[in-house]
């Protein structure tokens, strides 16, 4: 039978879970010193799990709600947009690492990509629906929106380029980008919806939405950061006789 | 008043299409996703991919002085109609390089971390050229498409696509080489 103030309870759930879940990823992600390699990203879990400290402290210990729970809120919200940034820029490094070529053609590329989601989350911002200006609160919704639609849209470009281009992702990496990809787009989702119902049951129904998909964006980092990396399949593993066929049809080739 | 019933439902719609539009994101997101991390580099693909390849009737189809040629000998309509089956074709052609390119980064790229020193710098090489390759046929197939559109219209020949296509396949060659436990490889380049 479930307790008269489920969801309450649920929501205390989804808020603590993924923070623990982060912690532990914290000390994986030291362990295996791959904050070496993902030095934004390391940040970015350790800012997490201290912006859950303090409005977790904020909110039950000192009991703070209203506006300066909402100031807290939202001044913590806004860095870590700025982070979700960095670990974007980080991945993408990941990927063109191996490559000199696609370090200048590819980043290029997505610098074209930023500053044209860029424009259109702008416009997002001025000219899309919300209550856009009248309340603080509901303006940081806004620019979470046009964020959220930015890095969406350069994850998705990063996925769409490794496909196009037959490039492999590192398990950490890939890891990184589809949790944060799931996350964000959900987000852009979460941040339109909240925008429009600020306030009554479908305010506090989205925050447990979105506190759900943060758990499930922190299981894929545990999930792709904490297993080891697969060996890489070499040229060398192909049977002798595949090769020599493989290499007749290329001689083929050269001759013409 | 019904103005401002007009304007709210509105919002809602550009709400909502937000919402579609996150979803549809999140639906390439994990599709793209879970494909990548799939996807190894299929040798007996890239085969498929070289036999369907005749680099020298691609050649023919982009030759500027044999659609010169025809242009001046064609009536207009009759122009139109074969340089579109031409643009066509070699769209097809180029589409189909891109892919072998995919594929021959993903086995260079499996190759650069191959313990012998010797098939990693083979396998970068594989890699990079075949990036180039990539990037040259989704150049190719833009222009080519723009050419089925638009016939009359007089572009820029293609040829460092099929250039690029030979260098890479070299270098594919050359890691194939230096496989270890290949003596096969090694017997056939010598003859």
């Amino acid at each position: 039978m479930l307790p008269m103030n489920w969801p309450k309870v649920l929501s205390l759930f989804l808020w603590i879970t993924p923070h623990v879940l982060l912690g532990v990823l914290a000390v994986v992600l030291y362990k295996r010193r791959l904050y070496r390699e993902f030095a934004v990203f390391f940040v970015y879990v350790l800012y997490e799990i201290a912006e859950f400290i303090l409005l977790f402290g904020l909110y039950s210990v000192l009991g703070v709600t209203g506006k300066p729970y909402g100031y807290a809120y939202c001044a913590t919200l806004l860095l870590s947009i700025a982070l979700r940034f960095g670990v974007i820029n980080e991945v993408a490094n990941d990927l063109f690492r191996e490559s000199r070529f696609l370090k200048v053609s590819a980043r290029r590329s997505l610098q074209c990509v930023t500053g044209l989601l860029l424009v259109m989350g702008v416009l997002l911002a001025v000219y899309a629906p919300g209550d856009n200006s009248a309340k603080w609160y509901a303006g940081v919704f806004v620019v979470n929106r046009g964020a959220a639609m930015v890095q969406s849209g350069l994850l998705l470009s990063l996925l769409l380029f490794s496909r196009f281009l037959g490039m492999s992702w590192r398990r950490p990496a890939f890891g990184i980008t589809l949790g944060l990809g799931v996350l964000t787009s959900l987000d852009l989702a979460y941040s339109a919806l909240r925008a429009e119902f600020s306030s009554g049951v479908g305010a506090e129904f989205l925050n447990l939405l979105i506190t759900g998909v943060y758990l499930v964006c922190v299981s894929i980092w545990m999930r792709y950061l904490v297993a080891p990396e697969p060996e890489p399949v070499s040229p060398t593993a192909v049977p002798h006789d595949e090769v020599e066929i493989w290499n007749r049809e290329l001689q083929q080739f050269l001759k013409h | 008043m019904e103005q401002g019933a007009s304007t709210i439902s509105q919002a809602l719609i550009a709400s909502w299409a937000l919402v579609a539009v996150a979803f549809v994101a999140l639906g390439i997101v994990v599709y793209v996703a879970l494909r990548s991390r799939t996807r190894r580099g299929d040798l007996e693909k890239a085969l498929q991919a070289f036999r369907s390849l005749d680099i020298e009737a691609f050649r023919n189809l982009v030759d500027a002085d044999e659609e010169a040629f025809l242009r001046e000998n064609l009536s207009p309509q009759k122009f139109r109609a074969i340089k579109r089956g031409r643009a066509w074709a070699a769209f097809l052609y180029a589409w189909e390089a891109g892919g072998a390119a995919t594929t021959l980064a993903e086995i260079g790229h499996a190759a650069q971390r191959n313990p012998n020193p010797q098939v990693a710098a083979s396998g970068a090489q594989v890699a990079e050229s075949a990036f180039r390759l990539r990037l040259q046929t989704m150049r190719a197939c833009l222009q080519l498409l723009t050419e089925v559109v638009l016939p009359d219209l007089q572009l820029r020949s293609i040829p460092p696509l099929v250039d690029q296509y030979e260098q890479s396949v070299e270098t594919l060659f050359r890691l194939g080489r230096f496989s270890p436990g290949t003596p096969e490889l090694q017997r056939s380049k010598k003859a």
